[in-house]
């Protein structure tokens, strides 16, 4: 009996999948720890400063909440356009361009320009729709290029990440910039912000908008017939086809949700935190946020936990470069390889270990 | 203004032979892509194995202010990350898109955290040693073709070698038909006795060496220095040159140059002082690069027939 | 002694023992021919022959000494050839870079495609096997892919050739070229095995053959001592040891009719070369035949789930045929796919979820899915059709495929359908799962439903059918009724053999 041997079928009990996760993690964990004593600091006092701050301080957990809510849209927009089929890329450009349609109407209520200034309530439903539709049709281009002309919408959504960028970088440039040098749109009336929610904190709206989009996808997917025909378009096309399904058709209205909870996560962004338009404002949010949704397993109700760790992460991180003097680039490291280990972990699943092989060959000798 | 003036206008002249500069680390990048492609991986991480080449090639420059010794540096790099790369496409058989996406977010978060360590947290931008521009004696002097063709340096002569070697290796041996056989028909392969695994590892591998190239032209002839947002995106646009050049390492070069043209039209334009903004000209590679693979030139129909797809024999 | 003898090969796969104590020997020399039915084991011993596969025990002899065969790579240096019936060609290369993969011709790394294409001429001219070597495969028509196929094992310096279901894509005049060049090369010393369930052939063609069924050699003759009638009786066997009960009933109207149906595959290959046929309430109509004959694309065809360039369908004298999935459902128009797991449910949802596709738009409640009626459907359905399961959540690609055919079962019967379109409802499933799968049929045609029922297994269309149309490549040779349906009669005309009282194109 060989120690290692190959199953016949990998094993999937749910045991055996959160065993090898566990296992990823950990390894994640460890592989960075030796980053951490390369830069002469010790591990667990890094870890400590990682996940003390954005957990275990009020302050901090405020913080933490802020960056979840575009992590949570986002990967909510992920798992949208990825389970339906429709592997979609280009948050970080729906992102932007959410947060660019968002900042010109919010702009334009400032006293004196077009709109004028509304009551709080008023306003808000129009920077979410506008910005959706914005973001929708943003996604719904490079759906359209996949379904009329086959191309690969992974590459070409990857590509219109910049041009999304380029255009923002444009208006704060040029058309939408503030008077002096500095490449920003001035600051959004004070009447557009999105409220705080929790005291002492800078935790904002933006955080139960997240939540109540979970509950919306969430809901979506799981309980309408919509949701049903999404869910089977991208598992099997064909047996999709058979079933009476507009596969294509679905595929475009995936796009669009993608799209716009994209755009939303900018919405949100620039109203509860930043309170301008700049370049550069996104931070890789498109990306880590698909990040989260691919650590949640696509699965709409384990966002949220997983979009805080993340979230947190990246307060930590600040926090850790301020006392042990590790740069906060290395929390990428971590969320990534947290997230390539889980991948790889599948691989232990094919194999068995048979520990009976360790035990000693008792040979009896017969004369 | 007669046609022998704008030829050597100043902004022509400019335009081109910058052209044909910026098209090296992308046309790099893509002539490696084109045999990971063909054996049937499309590596989405290219983009961050170009930003660690570049890194590690600054760092061997810094220290050592060897050129040649820094562009090896990279290529080794590369081929490095690409075995990690290659293990999870081929052996683990995870999916090759999330895979290299995530894989770039770890390239960003290497590439920042050890340039930092390594230079300290304070300091600014540090540029190296590169290569010059070779001025071949007597052909740059050539009117028009003289500085656009003859003035480069010679990782850009190296580049086109490799186009030529790339096309031989593809196209005229044994071992390229039995790559493209993966990429192509893995059972086929399989059936006449070629491993299909060692064939896309191998492809992967190659891949990682000319990313870790490109990174090395983009800081040593190119920039001269290092910064995190040096690949910008140029690892895409290889992917995209792959497909628009039809997974031929020549035709890759004629994209390539395109693609370098649209960038360099940017700065070309600025000696002129045209009222252009810069990112309309900025976003021009990317562009174009979206309706080269937006499928209106033949879409999924000519790409290798087992591309993304995993082989796996019971 | 024989030229290559294989000794007790027993080779399993998850849930079926593909290959039980299986001898096979072949002179040299000798065509010799393997026949058996869909699933009786051929192609799997013949891919361990070829090193695809490797087999659990027994042992492979050649010339008297026994040799390991790991991989292709193995067979190939011994001298084994095969051709597999989908072909293993890169259909972007040429003829001769196809012909020269994996070769090691010369010292250097250089591909020499000229004189590759040189001796392959030669070989070409040698044996009338006519290529043009730097034709593209991808442009050439499969009888011309096939003699590619060959040369590149003549290349090779095969003695040993297997070709598995040659004639399958050929045309006859294709076959009969086929066939001289097989004895030319039989003559020359090689040996021949062709794995077919094509009688006429095996006696045109074959010196011996070699007759398996469900695993096993049931019995191994030499063509001149033998005839049609017993090698069609060795073929299908006598184990009818299942029996269903078929109520006689008076049939109604014709529900389904099908009016000179064409359609091509998606390369482009008439499979349904003009069907004619009616289906009537209250009956089972039978297709027989086996796979590849054109039963696949009908079915599709019907459905238009495959477009038909010609002919027409009707439900209930209403045409459909250009009609969405989804509206033949709505209209009363069912089909179970042969591809369970693939096609006919989506094995990473749960059962519950899978009962309903096809009526998911009508099973809500408001905007949402009414879960608790579909959990109630799905609780009727797995107890009406004995759907052993833990429980109605639980994920349907862990139901083992009886469970899972009676689920999609289930779930096209619980329409309510007028008509029903069934394709290969047992393959691969125990005796107690094909029992129930059998009454529920019966139990359907009961009711008024009209049953097309397609399948390559005798028994079950002898068992529940009232007629039965036998399909050949793409026609209807013939159609019996069940009162004057025998296994010979089937097992001739399922090979292609036209009976002289079984009226084609006839609802009789």
């Amino acid at each position: 009996m060989k120690l290692i041997e190959r199953r016949v079928t990998p094993v999937d009990s749910p045991f055996a999948i959160a065993c090898s996760m566990a296992v990823a993690v950990v390894a994640a964990m460890v592989v960075t720890s030796l980053l951490f004593v390369l830069y002469g600091a010790n591990p667990l006092q890094a870890y400590g400063a990682l996940f003390h701050e954005p957990f275990a301080t009020w302050r901090g957990f405020g913080y933490t909440l802020v960056r979840t809510a575009p992590l949570a849209l986002i990967a909510l927009g992920t798992i949208v356009s990825w389970r339906s089929g429709f592997g979609y890329l280009g948050f970080e450009g729906c992102f932007v361009i959410g947060a660019a349609a968002t900042s010109w109407l919010a702009l334009s209520t400032a006293p004196g320009a077009a709109i004028g200034p509304l009551p709080f309530f008023a306003f808000l439903l129009m920077p979410l729709l506008l910005s959706f539709a914005a973001g929708a049709l943003w996604a719904g281009v490079v759906a359209l290029m996949r379904a009329r002309f086959g191309g690969n919408e992974v590459l070409i959504s990857l590509m219109t990440n910049y041009v999304a960028i380029l255009i923002v970088q444009y208006l704060v440039s040029g058309p939408m910039r503030a008077p002096g040098g500095v490449p920003e749109t001035a600051q959004l009336p004070r009447a557009t912000w999105l409220p705080f929610i929790l005291h002492g904190t800078r935790a904002h709206a933006g955080i139960l908008l997240a939540l109540l989009a979970t509950l919306l996808v969430w809901v979506s997917l799981r309980k309408t017939p919509l949701g049903y025909e999404l869910i089977v378009s991208g598992l099997n096309p064909s047996a999709a086809r058979f079933g009476g399904i507009d596969v294509g058709g679905r595929l475009v209205l995936a796009a669009f949700l993608a799209g716009g909870l994209g755009a939303l996560a900018g919405t949100v962004e620039v109203l509860g935190v930043q309170h301008r338009l700049m370049d550069g404002i996104s931070g890789g949010v498109g990306f880590t946020g698909i990040i989260v949704a691919l650590l949640a397993k696509l699965n709409p109700l384990a966002v949220i936990p997983a979009a805080v760790l993340y979230g947190g992460m990246t307060v930590g991180a600040n926090a850790m470069q301020r006392r042990a003097g590790i740069p906060s680039s290395i929390t990428f490291i971590l969320q990534s390889l947290i997230v390539l280990m889980v991948l790889a972990s599948d691989i232990l699943r094919r194999y068995r270990v048979n520990l009976a092989a360790l035990r000693p060959v008792v040979k009896t000798e017969t004369r | 203004m007669n046609f022998h003036r704008l030829l050597t206008s100043a902004f022509f002249v400019t335009w081109l032979a910058a052209s044909l500069r910026l098209s090296g680390p992308v046309l790099l990048a893509a002539l490696g892509e084109t045999f990971a492609e063909c054996s049937g991986v499309l590596n989405v991480g290219i983009e961050g194995t170009i930003l660690l080449g570049a890194l590690a090639s600054f760092l061997t420059a810094y220290v050592t202010g060897m050129v040649w010794m820094s562009l090896l540096a990279a290529m080794l790099t590369g081929v490095v990350f690409n075995l990690l790369l290659a293990w999870m496409y081929v052996t683990v058989r995870a999916s090759q898109v999330v895979v290299g996406l995530v894989f770039n977010v770890l390239a960003l978060g290497i590439a920042a955290t050890v340039y930092r360590r390594a230079l300290g947290e304070s300091a600014g931008p540090q540029s190296v040693a590169m290569f010059p521009a070779l001025h071949i004696p007597w052909l740059s002097g050539l009117p028009f073709l003289g500085p656009v063709l003859f003035g480069q340096t010679i990782l850009f002569y190296l580049t086109l070698g490799l186009v030529l070697l790339a096309h031989v290796l593809l196209f005229r041996t044994r071992f390229g038909l039995a790559l493209r056989a993966a990429g192509e028909n893995p059972s086929a392969a399989d059936a006449a006795g070629i491993s299909v695994a060692r064939m896309r590892y191998t492809g992967v591998l190659i891949g990682g060496a000319t990313a870790g190239m490109a990174g090395a032209y983009l800081v040593l002839a190119q920039i001269g220095l290092f910064r995190e947002s040096i690949v910008s995106g140029q690892g895409f646009i290889a992917l995209g040159i792959v497909i628009f050049g039809r997974w031929s390492p020549w035709k890759a070069a004629l994209a390539a140059i395109v693609f370098g043209a649209c960038d360099a039209l940017q700065l070309s334009l600025q000696l002129t002082g045209v009222n252009i903004p810069p990112q309309l000209l900025l976003s021009l590679p990317y562009i174009v690069t979206i309706l080269a693979i937006s499928g209106l030139f033949g879409g999924r129909a000519i790409q290798p027939a087992a591309l993304m797809v995993p082989y796996a024999k019971d | 002694m024989p030229a290559f003898a294989m000794r007790k090969i027993v080779k399993r796969f998850p849930g079926i023992v593909a290959n039980r104590d299986v001898d096979l020997t072949i002179e040299a020399g000798e065509i010799h021919a393997l026949l058996g039915e869909n699933g009786a084991g051929k192609s799997t011993l013949m891919q361990i022959l070829y090193g695809f596969h490797s087999m659990d025990s027994g042992s492979i002899l050649i010339d008297g000494e026994p040799v390991r065969i790991t991989s292709t790579k193995d067979a190939i240096a011994l001298g084994i050839g095969m051709v597999h019936q989908e072909f293993m060609l890169v259909r972007r290369f040429s003829v001769v870079e196809n012909t020269v993969l994996g070769l090691k011709e010369n010292a250097g790394p250089m591909l020499d495609l000229h004189q590759a294409s040189r001796r392959l001429r030669r070989l070409s001219d040698q044996h009338h096997l006519a290529i043009d070597p730097h034709a593209q495969v991808q442009h050439l028509p499969i009888g011309v892919q096939q003699r590619v196929e060959i040369l590149k094992l003549l290349y090779r310096d095969a003695r040993l050739l297997i070709l598995d279901e040659p004639t399958a894509v050929l045309t006859v005049h294709e076959k009969d070229q086929l066939f001289s060049v097989l004895r030319a090369l039989r003559d020359q010393g090689r040996s021949i095995v062709i794995v077919t369930h094509k009688l006429q052939e095996v006696m045109e063609l074959a010196d011996r053959v070699t007759v398996m069924r469900d695993g096993r050699v049931v019995g191994a003759v030499s063509t001149r001592e033998t005839s049609e009638q017993e090698l069609a009786r060795l073929m299908v066997g006598r184990d009818v040891n299942l029996r269903a009960h078929r109520v006689p009933i008076e049939r109604g109207r014709a529900v389904l009719r099908i009016d000179g149906l064409h359609a091509r595959d998606e390369v482009g290959q008439e499979k349904v070369r003009g069907i004619s046929l009616d289906v009537h309430a209250g009956e089972i109509v039978g297709i027989a035949g086996v796979d590849g004959n054109g039963q696949s694309q009908l079915a599709e065809a019907i459905m238009h789930l495959l477009a038909a360039n010609q002919g027409r369908v009707f439900l209930n004298d209403q045409e459909v045929t250009r009609l969405t999935v989804a509206q033949h459902r709505a209209l009363g128009l069912s089909y179970i796919p042969a591809d369970r797991r693939h096609v006919g449910s989506i094995p990473e949802m749960s059962i519950a979820d899978n009962a309903i596709l096809g009526s998911h738009r009508e099973r809500t409640r408001g905007l949402f899915l009414d879960k608790r009626r579909i959990r109630e459907h799905a609780e009727r359905l797995i107890a009406r059709f004995g759907v052993r399961a833990a429980s109605t959540g639980a994920m349907a690609g862990k139901l083992s495929g009886g469970n899972l055919q009676k689920l999609i079962l289930g779930r096209e019967m619980m329409q309510d359908a007028a008509a029903i379109v069934v394709e290969q409802p047992t393959r691969g499933l125990d005796v107690g799962a094909v029992e129930s799968v059998w009454l529920e049929l019966l139990r359907e045609r009961e009711r008024g439903t009209a049953i097309l029922l397609i399948s390559a297994e005798l028994e079950e269309l002898m068992n529940l059918a009232d007629r039965i149309a036998v399909m050949f490549e793409g026609r209807i040779v013939g159609i019996l009724n069940a009162a004057s349906v025998t296994v010979e009669k089937l097992g001739l005309m399922i090979s292609g053999i036209a009976l002289p009282n079984a009226t084609p194109d006839q609802s009789a």
